[in-house]
């Protein structure tokens, strides 16, 4: 009789038992999916974010990370130079700024602004009225969803801005605009205020005329890797760096505690399924000593009864180990939802991130612990002395 | 000249502003002119103090000013920056002020981001706060530490490792209901024998709490002490793998007896339900192999 | 005489003790022969339920030597060992030891199963012995809705599922009434008729009684050996 239908019948002969054992092992296996997936969650996600606005280099002016540090003077001329290089596909220069909308009856909405000129590239995707355009007069303006909840004007309407665009700087005089357009902008957070206007009008908000920007935003032709070389040669002066070095920096310091936490409860978890599956083998083992020693008489070698143990043991967590990953995915929805309250988060990224590798990972993890925790119970099986054990049964 | 090597080093004074440093400068300061730097800072560039060093406001280093160090500070941890290299300089006011001042503006020798006032008494900052707020047009005034800006993260944290503490807790209570369930199954026989000796049920179920409550106790204890143990070592860990005197874990009084508020009703209760079938079966049927 | 199938020479058997080694075996000598009905008798304590263990190849001999079929057992590995208790030799215990969670019929094809027996060929040989014992009709029962004669029944025809040369059994009508044990006693005189060499420790002098030779020990060593039935 295989040993698989062994382990069948001995799990289901104790059902209460068999069930809590499987249920805790889904419940710890379901808590380790979730820290899987969080541990490269904000890394995917903000990749694929990164990916998703259609440019893959980012130039500034110092190796601080974004978005901090100086901003690059003579920008205009900084991406012209960039735009010549043939390993380069477009360059839009952004600056950004912080400010208000002042609406009628004195009422103030504070926003972050950015501005930018649009091309065929933009990092925003208009969903009602039309995108910036330089023929309009006032200049135009596009808002995010949230701002235009919150301003509560229609598309069409005249607005007026006041920028602080430096914090050494008094705020400069209010300009008015129009709101040409609604559109979604993949990195703001649920409560944000963004605007969008051209990078002249925005210029003119702040009342100066500093050719400055806080980056050139690049797509490449080539691949990543060759532009940032060739912009590195041609403006030393400059730091590209590539979504993927964005993404990497982001790892070692902005996502660094959830993957410390990840690895932390992904290693507890393991430990205490390690406890679990090596009691329940233990005390079920402990408790048939008489009817292994009676198997062992009838012939069954060493190696056989100890895999009695571990099929039991690869019985319980399999079942366990595949009920956790429908558990896992519910539970990564409401720990997902509780850390994307943090600000700052954009609400298109995620921190729980399914990839198909994860359930490799999480099911090599799982049978390991199969191994180590049925280590112990197959060494008492195999160790098990046969004739003392069925003398100890009688006497006893 | 030493070749320069323009660093992006964060300002922690009244201003944040991102200055170039270029190490060990030839050019002695004018006097008085020293400056504080992190001790990231001095052992990333291998400076010591009373080394000169040139500051520029200029991403190109251009336009520097020389500062002789007068001393190292450690950064005030900040859990929100965690991971970040805290490559930072402390200047006078006045020096960096000189040393931001562009000369078109004739408000940048007058601007700050922030004043930072010391009350009296700590009670009376919220009023102050609100005195100052009305009293100073433009100004926002408000007491230090009730930001709740930037609380927000950490309630989110909290929240967040409050949801895992309910999925452990929930998984542990199936892990010890199971183990009791165990436990219990080996003293069916020894239950029988007491039962038909003339034991009453509720005299075996007082011995079944009694036992519940001791190994859930014990339990809770024994898990105390490890996390006490462990907190060290995590702390320890944590402080060295992001150089920061920041503390990760903290087993407080409060920590440790909501613990056990947990723990031991839970233990007890796992017992008492699985022991109950037990004390419910007829007489024989325990006996019986 | 036919051939020995087992040939125990100066077994010795020493179990370390806190209180100081105990000698359960004292230099035993000792042949079976093929086809042979053998019964060990003694007080509690002389060291029969040892000696069956050690000529089961369930345990070794601190010193002496077995043989079983002609060759050295001793220094076997385990391996090797539990072969030999699968295909040549059939265990019968006092506590039966049959497997809860699985049914009469089933407890008979584990060892068969465990020999590489094809599924057909087991169930034809389940059938078979079932029947030997008189229990086709409790074939799909669990042992926990079988009495104890029944109970023993099924063990006997789990011990021959692999039709061993040498069968075992110790105290084999220990938890019986003298019922069942007379149906269990007429079972292993069948058993022995068809050429199976039984071995029996037992108290039951009925049952000591029905083997052609009796081995009555003492203190760990063969007192004296009674012929006859």
């Amino acid at each position: 009789m295989r040993a698989f239908v062994f382990a069948a019948r001995s799990l289901v002969r104790q059902p209460g038992r068999t069930a809590l054992g499987i249920i805790g092992i889904a419940a710890v296996g379901a808590l380790l999916f979730d820290m899987l997936l969080l541990s490269r969650g904000l890394v995917v996600s903000f990749r694929d974010l990164l990916d998703s606005v259609g440019f893959d280099v980012r130039v500034t002016a110092t190796d601080s990370p974004l978005p901090a540090g100086v901003r690059m003077k003579d920008a205009t001329l900084a991406a012209a130079a960039v735009a010549e290089l043939p390993e380069v596909a477009q360059v839009i220069p952004m600056r950004t700024a912080s400010g208000e909308i002042v609406l009628p009856g004195g009422r103030t909405v504070a926003a972050g602004f950015t501005g930018m000129d649009p091309s065929t590239r933009r990092p925003w995707t208009i969903v009602s009225g039309q995108d910036l355009s330089p023929l309009t007069t006032p200049p135009a303006i596009v808002i995010n969803e949230p701002l235009s909840d919150a301003i509560g004007l229609p598309i069409g309407s005249e607005l007026t801005l006041r920028a602080g665009c430096d914090p050494g700087r008094a705020v400069s005089t209010p300009r008015t605009f129009r709101l040409v357009g609604v559109a979604q902008f993949p990195f703001d957070d649920e409560a944000q205020n963004t605007a969008v206007v051209s990078r002249d009008a925005l210029r003119e908000a702040c009342g100066d005329d500093r050719d400055e920007a806080d980056m050139l935003m690049v797509a490449s032709s080539g691949g990543s890797a060759a532009a940032v070389a060739a912009i590195k040669a041609k403006r030393p002066d400059l730091f590209p760096i590539t979504n993927e070095q964005i993404v990497a920096r982001m790892q070692t310091e902005g996502f660094t505690y959830f993957r410390q936490i990840s690895a932390v409860l992904s290693t507890i978890t393991l430990i205490f399924g390690f406890l679990l599956i090596t009691v329940l083998l233990t005390v079920s083992v402990n408790q048939r000593l008489a009817e292994i020693a009676a198997l062992r008489a009838l012939g069954f070698s060493r190696m056989r009864a100890a895999a009695d143990v571990f099929v039991q043991g690869a019985l319980l967590v399999g079942i366990g180990g595949v009920l956790a990953v429908p558990l896992g995915m519910a539970l990564s929805i409401w720990l997902d939802r509780i850390l994307k309250a943090m600000p700052g988060i954009p609400a298109a990224m995620h921190f729980f991130v399914f990839e198909p590798r994860t359930l490799v990972t999480h099911a090599a993890l799982l049978l390991a612990t199969t191994l180590l925790a049925s280590a112990y119970p197959m060494w008492l099986v195999a160790r098990l002395p046969i004739a003392s054990t069925l003398r100890n049964e009688v006497v006893g | 000249m030493v070749a320069r090597r323009p660093v992006g080093v964060a300002l922690l004074s009244a201003t944040l502003a991102a200055l170039s440093v270029v190490a060990r400068s030839e050019t002695a300061p004018p006097s008085g002119a020293g400056v504080l730097v992190s001790r990231q800072l001095m052992a990333a560039q291998q400076l010591r103090v009373g080394d000169l060093v040139s500051l520029s406001a200029e991403p190109d280093g251009s336009q520097p000013r020389s500062f002789r160090i007068v001393g190292e500070y450690e950064p005030t941890p900040d859990p929100m920056r965690l991971g970040a290299v805290r490559h930072e300089v402390r200047l006078h006011l006045p020096d960096l002020i000189d040393l931001r001042a562009s000369g078109s503006n004739p408000l940048d020798t007058e601007t700050v981001d922030a004043i930072n006032v010391a009350v009296g008494s700590p009670s009376d900052a919220g009023a102050i706060a609100r005195r100052l707020f009305t009293a100073i047009p433009g100004a926002v005034a408000q007491r230090a530490g009730n930001d709740e800006r930037r609380a927000a993260p950490f309630v989110v944290l909290e929240r967040f490792h409050l949801a895992i503490a309910i999925v452990t807790v929930l998984a542990s209570s199936v892990f010890l209901l199971a183990l009791m369930l165990m436990l219990v199954e080996e003293r069916r026989s020894t239950v029988g024998v007491l039962r038909l000796i003339g034991f009453r049920r509720s005299r075996i179920l007082q011995h079944v709490l009694a036992e519940g409550v001791v190994i859930a106790l014990a339990g809770a204890a024994f898990g105390i002490l490890l996390s006490v143990v462990m907190q060290g070592g995590i702390n320890q860990f944590f402080q060295w793998r992001y150089d920061t005197a920041l503390v990760f874990v903290r087993i407080t009084p409060g920590v440790a007896l909501r613990s056990i508020a947990v723990a031991v009703p839970l233990g007890v209760a796992a017992i008492f339900a699985s022991s109950w079938s037990l004390l419910r079966g007829e007489v024989l049927a325990l006996t019986r192999r | 005489m036919s051939a020995p199938i087992v040939d125990a020479r100066a077994l010795g058997k020493v179990f370390p003790m806190g209180g100081g080694p105990v000698h359960a075996l004292r230099d035993i000598t000792v042949q079976v022969p093929a086809g042979e009905y053998l019964a060990i008798r003694g007080p509690s304590g002389c060291g029969k339920s040892t000696l069956l263990h050690i000529l089961g190849c369930v345990d070794t001999p601190t010193s002496g030597a077995l043989l079983f079929d002609g060759r050295e057992v001793g220094a076997l590995p385990d391996v090797a060992r539990s072969n030999l208790r699968l295909r040549s030799i059939g265990f019968v215990f006092q506590r039966f030891f049959l497997l809860p969670m699985l049914t009469a019929a089933e407890n008979v094809e584990v060892p068969q199963a465990e020999a590489g027996v094809p599924k057909a060929e087991r169930r034809r040989r389940t059938s078979e012995l079932l029947d030997y014992v008189g229990l086709s009709h409790r074939a799909d029962h669990r042992p926990s809705q079988l009495s104890g004669g029944e109970a023993q029944r099924v063990a006997i025809a789990r011990a021959l599922a692999n039709k061993p040369r040498l069968l075992l059994a110790d105290e084999p009508t220990g938890e019986l009434d003298r019922s069942n044990g007379e149906h269990i006693a007429e079972l292993l005189d069948r058993v022995q008729a068809d050429g199976t060499t039984v071995v029996v420790v037992t108290h039951d002098p009925s049952l000591a009684e029905r083997a052609a030779r009796r081995l009555i020990m003492r203190d760990g060593q063969i007192e004296r050996e009674e012929r006859g039935r």
